[in-house]
């Protein structure tokens, strides 16, 4: 192996296959095997079927469905209010003095810590769920975003003063555009992060969702269950990563090599 | 009457970490007139770039004022262009835009923004490049637009901070036939900083020889050669006596650092 060397896209394809199957195979060897009791890890066959038993008996494609929209509904709620906040905070730098020191202070508080308070504030309804998310992704996204607003390229903005651009023409035409790439770009990783947010605000206080879900069967030792639906997030995980980056890479072509 | 005279600006920046502070630009004057091509010529670290950015409003003087057509220059504006030796466009808009930048900051209606952009375009020899992103441009193609970009402005001045520096020595030279012939055809007033002897007589009328750092305008030549300039004039004797003279006074003056470091 050279460094840096790129690899084909065959061959990339390939290796990345590869560890799935791999892993799917250490864990048949293992559990088929009989080398881990079947109470503590339910074997490959089982947790297909008993995921097939959660969407034909159980309605499971509801609580997906309502995991999906908490998720979705926390992240844009908290998008909404943390990007124009980060990027005043960005391009202002004594807006970014007020609230910086809290916003890093507030980003350490882990989410999943405010669930008691929240139920009590908020109940265990869907506010009390979209609150988690919104919590635990708004300071995330406000202090990303402030970091790439003010790290914009100093040389394009005195270009555009000496074009004739004011302040504010600076924000809208230099500002957010050279930064809307890398915004786009920590909203998809903070999306990442919301989706384990969310499975802990199911775990507590919940009658639905794909936490509720696994809760529901850890009492019924169902360990295929538990793990279909840890195995749905990360594909559903997936399928959300990869429409945003071709989203992003779509809109914002003219930052691709 | 002079287009922008320089008056007596000096530069000091303050010390870092407690240290002594830096004196970039002595106090500093000089008269541009209309439609005189400057250049001002000075070995490196001597100041230059900071005057200039000084008269486009990016930096402030310690002392002394910048006056454009009698009037105090405070900020940054659209009455001086400026091409930066680091690559500017802006990578998410097209030549075309890039070309517009300043058109739209004005509110100028589109037809008539195309019709000053088209004229740019051509001017630099991009046609055909309009819908190109800077990032698939050479540096020489960057630069070319990057002056189009200033002159669709239709500055009072054209401020170029070392444009070419970053240029291969035939893609610089092709550059500096380029700038001479827009600027003759277009009669632009221009201040041109370099520290390449070269370029500051193939293009200027006047040479600004600026003395090591702390700068100040040590000598101010003129350039008789006539107009237009072809690349050959680099070879005859009136450009290589101009040439010996001047490699002299930056050499004595590149020395000073040189034996200060």
């Amino acid at each position: 192996m050279t460094p840096l060397k790129p690899v084909s896209p065959g061959h990339k394809l390939a290796l990345g296959l590869g560890f799935f199957v791999l892993f799917v195979a250490a864990w048949s060897v293992a559990t088929f095997g009989g080398f881990v009791s079947k109470t503590f890890l339910a074997d490959p066959l089982t947790m297909v079927r008993e995921g097939y038993a959660l969407f034909a008996d159980h309605g499971f494609a509801r609580d997906v469905g309502i995991t999906i929209w908490r998720v979705v509904g926390g992240f844009v709620l908290a998008a909404i209010f943390a990007v124009p906040l980060g990027i005043a905070m960005g391009a202002y730098k004594p807006i970014e003095a007020f609230f910086e020191p809290f916003v890093s202070f507030a980003r350490y508080l882990p989410a999943s810590a405010f669930i008691p308070l929240l139920i009590l504030w908020a109940g265990i309804g869907e506010t009390q769920k979209l609150l988690v998310i919104f919590i635990g992704s708004f300071f995330q996204i406000v202090l990303m975003v402030a970091v790439t607003v003010g790290s914009t390229r100093r040389d394009l903005v005195e270009a555009a003063y000496t074009l004739g651009a004011n302040a504010r023409g600076v924000v809208r035409r230099v500002l957010l555009p050279s930064s809307a790439p890398a915004i786009a770009e920590s909203l998809r990783l903070v999306l990442g992060w919301a989706w384990t947010y969310v499975i802990v605000a199911e775990l507590i206080g919940a009658s639905s969702g794909i936490g509720h879900m696994i809760t529901d069967s850890q009492a019924l030792l169902n360990t295929g269950q538990i793990i279909f639906g840890i195995i749905l997030i990360g594909i559903i995980g997936l399928i959300s990563d990869f429409l945003f980056k071709w989203a992003n890479r779509t809109l914002f072509a003219w930052a691709n090599e | 009457m002079s287009r922008l005279s320089i008056d007596g600006v000096a530069r000091t920046f303050p010390g870092v970490r407690g240290g002594p502070p830096t004196e970039a630009l002595q106090p500093t004057t000089l008269a541009v007139g209309d439609n005189d091509f400057i250049t001002i010529l000075g070995p490196s670290g001597c100041g230059k770039s900071t005057l200039l950015r000084i008269v486009a409003g990016l930096d402030s003087p310690t002392a002394g004022r910048v006056l454009l057509d009698g009037a105090p220059v405070s900020g940054p504006g659209a009455d001086r262009g400026m091409v930066f030796q680091s690559y500017t466009l802006f990578p998410w808009l097209t030549v075309r835009q890039n070309i517009c930048f300043g058109l739209r900051e004005k509110w100028m209606p589109v037809a008539q923004q195309s019709e000053i952009a088209a004229h740019y375009i051509a001017k630099v020899g991009l046609a055909g490049f309009e819908h190109h992103y800077p990032k698939m441009l050479s540096g020489g193609m960057q630069q070319r637009t990057a002056i189009a970009r200033a002159l669709a402005n239709d500055p009072k001045i054209l401020l170029l901070d070392e444009p070419f520096g970053a240029l291969d020595n035939q893609t610089r030279g092709l550059m500096q036939e380029l700038l001479l012939s827009i600027w003759e055809s277009e009669r632009k007033t221009v201040l041109f900083v370099t520290h390449d002897i070269e370029e500051a007589i193939f293009v200027a009328n006047r040479i600004a020889v600026m003395t090591a750092r702390p700068g100040r305008v040590k000598a101010e030549v003129a350039v008789t050669l006539a107009h237009p300039r072809h690349y050959t004039i680099k070879t005859s004797p009136q450009f290589s006596d101009l040439k010996r003279r001047l490699t002299e006074e930056i050499r004595s003056e590149a020395l000073k650092v040189a034996t200060l470091a």
